[in-house]
């Protein structure tokens, strides 16, 4: 791998994922509008409100953590896009493996909650309190599924991964039970009812963005473009055979982030502990069928 | 006079000038320039860690019939190096202002130093053991260093627990004479290879007794479940820079030996063949290993006090330890050796935080505390890297060693204990955003408005422990070859490395192209934050919105108790102290049976008692003189 490749797949790596990101944030908010029988926002929405919110004039600061803790929020994602394998861009993922990005994914939701904690507001403390709870619960089902597609295809590298799904078949054909698992596990992810009480719209006011106004609502927004991309590309590499270009991956991608929003609606909003009571239930019991199958 | 000699006339040199002087100003001064010579000390014999050769003792006692030797295998000098920084760094904490408040609390400074540097000595004697029975003399010099330190402190706690820390100890201690002896009676040697050689000629029960009495006599030392209620409050109440060294490394004697002894002699093999269908010994005790990591971190969730809260999490990080060294292959057994120093430099930096918190603040209680960053940002930074590095997050070091162990336990197919370490991380995640959230974040007390950064003695180790959490966590590869030759001398598969991690087939680990990715994932991160958006402004901490209140100095929020409500909704009605009820009813069995034998021994009646005695006495005569003719 020479400099410009390293580069080049250092800048364009984590600008995709947030120009797809973007696609997948407008995306979200268009079904989420049909279903609700409205037309929903232009296309160049999700790009204004992040240029609106960068560009305003009021910035409350609590501090320098606070400041920081945004910094790690979307740095924390910008390297998990560069360890994420994508088409012709796949160089330095090799160095970290599944389970490093797993680790990176935490990174984020941690620089979150220094930032909030900094805040000094007691309802951005419990907010936090909850998102980390909801970590808890989220990530026990999607390690398990992590640990058996690592399993499965005898490999902690994402691209060894992929290149097993396209010799062989798409991991969601070998392992449906340990697929549905991992969708389980991903609504928890990206917050989306029934496990959204800690990002909830309407919890605003007592959840952990109580205190963040202009860029630092902004930085939050860039992240939840970064981290709705990595929820799609993973899990398309993990079971959908990943891509061989950007043409037969982003499909799937959108696909896999289309899906929990489509769901949602049905759903009421659970309260912290009944989030975790379902998602260390179902997908658990889930992926551990299929990795009696799969070991 | 060998290298090792010089250590141990070192030490023991050491060891004597600190008793004393250790009630002079002088000592001070004096004791971070000895644990820097013992240190240079042990640099020079660096080449048993870089494959050399074993460094020999030239002195020796004649027991009886046996010759009794000391020997620095890359084993003992891994852990010893570990020992002597910790040492070094718990020295030159206490060695300025802290000292000097400690001296005027009231405390007993040149106790204290004394403890430590026995410690110290004991540890050496301890890892420089050359056959069973300078083990076990090391052992019981071990036990009875960390008892002199945890007594030190005033508290009726603090003794109460100190004297429940050496009933375990000496349990612990009686496990491992009894082993010894099994060992010695087979073939009258007590050299370590015997017990390789001994355990092949045993019957399978002896076996198993063999196993579990050496597995016992070290989990008790390590903490390790069931053997895990004394450490955490034994630790927490011995004072400042003592809790920081005990924490990091006292109680890893435990996995020292269980590395020497089961592992190098025992082995796979040994642990495989024990066992009824897929059960066996290392199942046992890989479960062992990652209920440890479980129960004792969840107690750490619910912990008030940020020192008791670090010591669970020690007890809790144990389990890692043993669930990676347990595996016997390249990556797990490296992951859970390397863990031992990686916890040891995180843990030390933590303690020695709360210590710091508690010299400016005078409480380490987590309900009430908060909003520090402001005032000790130095000291927030120190413990901000520990944490990243306890919960075993990237680019810390903790986060290459549990990845060994999450990697090593994937190879071999274990997806339960896999989780339960996962389990294990989260909730050390959300346990140490609570120590930091209560400490340093959230808001800043009237109280502590005029608290100042702690001064630079305090500083200085804490930093330069945190330099080694940061730097052993982007360059494994200076730590991996010591590793790797601890591993060729246990007889382990060695792992292959560099400079940045680990090379594997299908996924190996390079942390200084993840830490580099993560680092500049975060320059960017910092770009767009301060060259996009427009400019922010500082508001006062009361100055928030609180859904139409206001916030004033009398609304205080930092509350330890059920941080987590959701999560205690639903695990709560786990925390019944089901272990403490068992320690509880043995302790009353125990009892009852000593009240029972000290009446008999001081009845009413003693002429009655006399009286029995005396006709059995002469039943047993006669039956034997009536068997005899």
């Amino acid at each position: 791998m020479n400099a410009l490749h390293l580069m080049a797949e250092l800048i364009f790596m984590p600008l995709i994922a947030f120009i797809v990101g973007m696609m997948m944030v407008l995306m979200m908010r268009k079904i989420a509008a049909r279903l609700q029988r409205r037309i929903g926002p232009p296309f160049f929405q999700p790009l204004y409100d992040i240029v609106k919110l960068y560009g305003k004039d009021t910035q409350i600061s609590h501090g320098l953590i606070h400041d920081i803790g945004i910094i790690m929020a979307v740095g924390g994602y910008i390297g998990a896009e560069i360890l994420l394998p994508v088409p012709g861009m796949e160089g330095i993922a090799a160095k970290g493996g599944v389970i490093t990005l797993s680790y990176f994914l935490m990174i984020p939701s941690l620089g979150m909650a220094l930032g909030v904690g900094q805040c000094a507001n007691p309802n951005g403390s419990i907010g936090i309190s909850r998102a980390l709870t909801a970590m808890l619960a989220y990530d026990i089902p999607f390690i398990l599924v992590v640990f058996g597609a690592a399993w499965h295809y005898q490999s902690t590298s994402l691209i060894g991964m992929i290149e097993y799904q396209q010799m062989h078949q798409w991991g969601i054909v070998e392992m449906p039970l340990l697929a549905i698992a991992g969708l389980f596990a991903l609504q928890g992810m990206l917050g989306k009812q029934p496990f959204e009480i800690y990002i909830a719209p309407a919890e605003i006011a007592t959840g952990p963005m109580v205190e963040m106004s202009g860029k630092y609502m902004g930085g939050l927004f860039v992240m939840q473009t970064f981290q709705l991309y990595t929820a799609g590309v993973l899990y398309a590499s993990l079971f959908l055979g990943g891509g061989t270009s950007f043409l037969t991956l982003l499909p799937k991608a959108f696909l896999v982030v289309a899906l929990p929003m489509s769901i949602a609606f049905m759903f009421p909003r659970y309260k912290t502990e009944d989030v975790i009571r379902i998602l260390w239930k179902w997908p658990v019991m889930l992926a551990l069928i299929s990795l009696a199958f799969i070991l | 006079m060998t290298f090792l000699d010089h250590l141990f006339i070192v030490v023991f040199i050491s060891l004597i000038a600190i008793s004393a002087l250790r009630n002079l100003r002088i000592v001070d001064k004096l004791a971070p320039v000895l644990y820097g010579l013992i240190l240079i000390m042990l640099v020079r014999m660096s080449s048993v860690a870089y494959g050399g050769d074993v460094y020999l003792s030239s002195v020796s006692l004649d027991l009886l019939d046996f010759k009794m030797h000391w020997q620095f295998t890359a084993l003992s000098w891994y852990f010893a190096i570990i020992t002597v920084v910790a040492a070094l760094a718990s020295a030159v904490f206490m060695s300025g202002d802290w000292g000097r408040q400690y001296r005027e609390q009231g405390g007993n400074y040149g106790m204290l130093q004394l403890a430590l540097i026995v410690n110290v000595f004991s540890m050496i004697l301890l890892l420089g053991s050359g056959d069973l029975l300078s083990l076990f003399i090391g052992w019981e010099f071990v036990s009875w260093a960390s008892f002199l330190m945890m007594v030190l402190s005033p508290t009726k706690l603090a003794k109460k627990s100190a004297v429940k820390y050496i009933v375990y100890a000496m349990t612990g201690a009686m496990a491992l004479m009894v082993a010894i002896v099994m060992i010695y009676s087979v073939n009258n040697s007590l050299e370590f290879k015997q017990i390789g050689e001994v355990f092949t000629q045993m019957s399978t029960s002896s076996q198993l007794a063999l196993v579990l009495l050496f597995f016992v006599a070290f989990a008790i030392k390590m903490g390790l479940l069931p053997f895990h209620l004394w450490q955490a409050i034994a630790y927490a109440e011995t004072p400042g820079p003592g809790a920081a060294f005990l924490g990091a490394i006292s109680s890893r004697m435990g996995m020292f030996t269980i590395v020497l002894v089961i592992v190098q002699f025992i082995g796979l093999g040994g642990l495989k063949q024990l066992g009824i269908s897929f059960v066996n010994m290392q199942t046992l005790l890989a479960w062992v290993a990652a209920l440890t990591t479980i129960i004792p971190t969840y107690i750490a969730l619910q912990q008030h006090d940020a020192k008791r809260l670090l010591a669970w999490h020690g007890v809790g990080q144990g389990g890692y330890m043993l669930l990676g060294i347990i595996m016997f292959d390249s990556i797990g057994s490296a992951g859970g050796l390397m863990h031992v120093l990686n916890h040891a430099s995180y843990q030390a930096a933590l303690f020695m935080t709360v210590v710091a918190v508690m010299y400016r603040t005078g409480t380490s209680d987590l309900n009430k505390l908060g909003g520090l960053v402001t005032q000790m940002p130095l000291t927030f930074l120190v413990m901000l890297i520990g944490i990243i590095g306890l919960a075993g997050l990237p680019p810390m070091n903790g986060f290459v060693s549990k990845w060994l162990v999450y990697r090593s336990l994937l190879v071999n197919g274990q997806p339960l204990l896999f989780v339960a370490a996962v389990l294990g991380t989260l909730g050390t995640i959300l346990s140490v955003y609570k120590l930091i959230h209560n400490t340093f974040l959230g808001q800043l007390r009237l109280e502590h408005q005029n608290v100042r950064e702690v001064p630079w003695s305090m500083l200085v180790p804490m930093l330069g422990l945190s330099i080694i959490v940061f730097i052993t966590g982007f360059m494994p590869g200076l730590i991996l070859p010591w590793i790797a030759s601890v591993q060729e001398s246990v007889g382990l598969p060695v792992i292959a490395h560099h400079l940045g991690g680990i090379e594997y087939a299908k996924g190996g680990l390079d942390m200084i192209w993840v830490s580099g990715i993560l680092f500049y994932g975060f320059g960017v991160g910092a770009l767009i934050f301060y060259f996009l958006g427009g400019k922010s402004k500082r508001v006062h901490q009361y100055d928030n919105y609180a859904g139409g209140h206001f916030l004033t100095s009398d609304v205080r929020y930092h509350y330890s108790n059920n941080f987590y409500p959701g999560l205690m909704h639903l695990i709560g009605g786990w925390y019944r102290g089901s272990f403490k009820w068992l320690e509880n009813s043995i302790v009353s069995v125990v009892s009852f049976f000593s009240i029972f034998f000290e009446n008999i021994y001081r009845a009413k009646q003693p002429v009655m008692l006399l009286l029995i005695g005396v006709v059995l006495a002469l039943f047993a005569l006669y039956r034997n003189l009536g068997v005899g003719a």
